[in-house]
């Protein structure tokens, strides 16, 4: 063997290994330093490792969609939104970005485990004097600034308290607000908000949990909202109905996401415990789906919508796919313009 | 000092023949006009995968199909699927597998080998290694660059990489079992290019999309049973699925795979043991 052939051999092992021993230390860590593992990851921010539920939503391609103009002839507004633009200088449907939730499981039992992570434009000063007058108390925490709301046993919290954890140790949850950086709040719990701040602003947090990041992977990219769980985490504390609890064990995975745009379509995914158990789901699901055809009778836009549905998936994935069509939606409209017409009320235009 | 007949040299042991053959042929082999070819057919895909790359960190907007967004492991999988083991491993099987023997019919070479004391099939055997040594030491690497710039792009590298090790032992192994099989068509054959293109891009496509037992005379039927990517579902890559919807299991599609890779390189190796190569003059 020449000295050029093992150089060129001795060569293409390095890359090839360099590359696997690269992909061995983001497997075991979740993900490489200096953000070299993926693209920025602003949608998992701030979200902690041990997250047993993550949901996403794209809250302004949803807004902007054909379907929420739709929706909204439907709909009605209210005046709560007015207000809360009024109180807060919030306006939900133009402010406010993404919304990312997590949900705890594991060590912290109760249904207060979740904390949501939410961008746009806001005005923290306003947000703050709001928070202030109903009693909040202000720390800081790793540099950012939290507000904790509520009142625990016993009285007002306490600046004290809340930096002992004591409030917690009460057995009321205590609601907070962090302003994790411009245009980033966090809402929940004070502990889990102070989780939330220890997961850091990259994403890398989450990814350490290579189960749950390789379910995200799977469905953030099909849909402008999402939702993916690990059910046996999600179960252990959700305080779920026993009839609900006894089916979960048959299902390790569950994943969601939808396409709003000028219809809504989307997919359920589950990932069940054998090929048995996603059998026996299937079968439940074409149960379901028969008897909604039988119920809708003739009705041909139902039947349509019905006829959309698709199971998919193949040994222990289960899945259904659907779409509502814009169609749908105008005859929504249609329903409501005449049952406004009826009682006399103005057309929403 | 009465002249001792020197002695006929001892038939050198199987294994070491083959190796000296592969130390022999490795050099050759890697750097032959092949190599440009096949720098060619794996620089392909790397090039596509730093094109996306950049056009990701200049903001261009996501790749997407029907409004959705298409992610870096997905078009990781895609890649594997069209670039390297439905063209790249059997092509490349067929350039290097067939030459194996009929090069150096071709040149004329075959007879230095021949009169050397060393098995005939050995030779066979040590050239094989060195395609496989040759074949596998530029493939793999260009998979590991794709993968490193292209799973990044909304994909986790730690969450892909059991896929990557599946998508490295796959691509090994289809560079094994088409090599042993161009092996033995070029070795049986008098025109084993020819042949060998015929079975790639004729047979192959047409026995696996028809119905019925026709597959089964196909590696890529076996080889498709092994694509580790659970394909997004609702997505284009199902309708791929769809096309090749009959797929066998993994214990049977790697049974038959190594068998198939046996097999043919035992006949390969036993026509060059007894076909009597007539060079032409």
């Amino acid at each position: 063997m020449t000295r050029g052939t093992r150089f060129f051999l001795a060569g293409s092992a390095f890359v090839a290994v360099l590359g696997v021993g690269t992909g061995l230390v983001a497997y075991y860590n979740g993900g490489l330093p200096l953000g070299l593992s993926r693209g920025p990851q602003t949608d998992l921010a701030y979200i902690p490792a041990d997250a047993a539920a993550v949901g996403h939503a794209d809250v302004q391609a949803i807004m902007n969609s054909d379907f929420r103009q739709k929706l909204r002839q439907v709909l009605p507004t209210g005046e709560e939104l007015g207000k809360f633009k009024e109180e807060l200088g919030v306006d939900i449907e133009h402010d406010i970005h993404t919304v990312t939730a997590a949900y705890l499981g594991g060590d912290h039992p109760g249904i207060g485990n979740g904390v949501v992570i939410v961008r746009g434009n806001f005005n923290d000063v306003q947000i703050e004097g709001l928070a202030t007058r109903h009693g909040a108390v202000a720390e800081e925490y790793k540099g950012k600034r939290v507000l904790a709301m509520a009142e625990p046993v016993g009285g007002a919290v306490t600046p004290d308290q809340l930096a002992a954890g004591q409030i917690v140790a009460g057995g009321h949850p205590v609601a907070a607000i962090a302003f994790l950086e411009p245009g980033v709040l966090a809402l929940g719990e004070v502990a889990m908000v102070r989780k939330a701040i220890d997961a850091g602003p990259t994403g890398e947090e989450l990814l350490k949990n290579v189960e749950m990041s390789a379910l995200i992977d799977e469905v953030r990219g099909t849909g402008n909202a999402w939702f993916v769980a690990r059910t046996e985490a999600l179960a252990q504390h959700s305080g779920m109905p026993q009839e609900i609890m006894d089916h979960l064990p048959a299902v390790t995975m569950f994943a969601a996401s939808v396409h709003v745009n000028g219809g809504l379509r989307g997919q359920l995914r589950a990932e069940a415990r054998d090929d048995k158990a996603a059998e026996q789901l299937r079968d439940v699901i074409r149960g379901g789906l028969a008897a909604g055809k039988l119920v809708s009778g003739e009705n041909p836009k139902m039947n349509a919508m019905l006829s959309s549905l698709q199971i998919t998936g193949s040994g222990k994935t289960v899945g259904v796919a659907f779409s509502v069509p814009a169609e749908m939606l105008d005859l929504l409209n249609g329903v409501a313009a005449a049952h406004q017409l009826s009682t006399g009320s103005p057309i929403k235009k | 000092m009465a002249d001792t007949p020197r002695p006929a040299p001892r038939a050198t042991g199987f294994v070491y023949a083959a190796m000296r053959v592969f130390d022999l042929s490795i050099g050759e082999m890697l750097w032959s006009r092949r190599t440009v070819f096949m720098a060619l057919v794996v620089g392909l895909p790397v090039l596509i995968a730093i094109v996306l790359r950049a056009l990701q960190a200049m903001g261009a907007a996501p790749i997407s199909v029907n409004n959705n967004a298409v992610t870096g492991p997905f078009i990781f999988g895609l890649m594997i699927w069209v670039f390297f083991l439905r063209f790249s491993v059997p092509v490349l099987g067929v350039f290097y597998g067939t030459s194996l023997i009929a090069d150096e019919v071709e040149d004329k070479t075959i007879t230095y080998l021949f009169t050397r004391p060393i098995p005939r099939g050995a030779i066979l055997v040590g050239k094989y290694l060195a395609y496989l040594a040759c074949t596998i030491f530029v493939v793999l690497p260009s998979v590991v660059v794709v993968w490193l710039l292209i799973v990044p792009m909304g994909g986790s590298l730690g969450a892909n990489f059991m896929d990557l090790l599946k998508d490295l032992g796959l691509l090994a192994l289809g560079l094994a079992v088409y090599g042993a099989v161009f092996a033995l068509i070029g070795a049986a054959m008098k025109r084993p290019l020819l042949s060998g293109l015929v079975f790639v891009l004729g047979w192959e496509p047409i026995a696996v999309a028809m119905p019925g037992y026709l597959k089964r005379l196909s590696v890529a039927y076996y080889i498709q049973g092994l694509v580790p990517h659970a394909m997004p579902q609702n997505s284009p890559m199902s309708l791929i699925q769809d096309i090749f919807r009959e797929v066998p299991g993994f214990a049977e599609s790697l049974i038959w795979l190594v068998v198939i890779m046996v097999l043919c390189l035992w006949l390969a190796a036993r026509t060059v043991t007894r076909r009597e190569y007539v060079l032409e003059q």
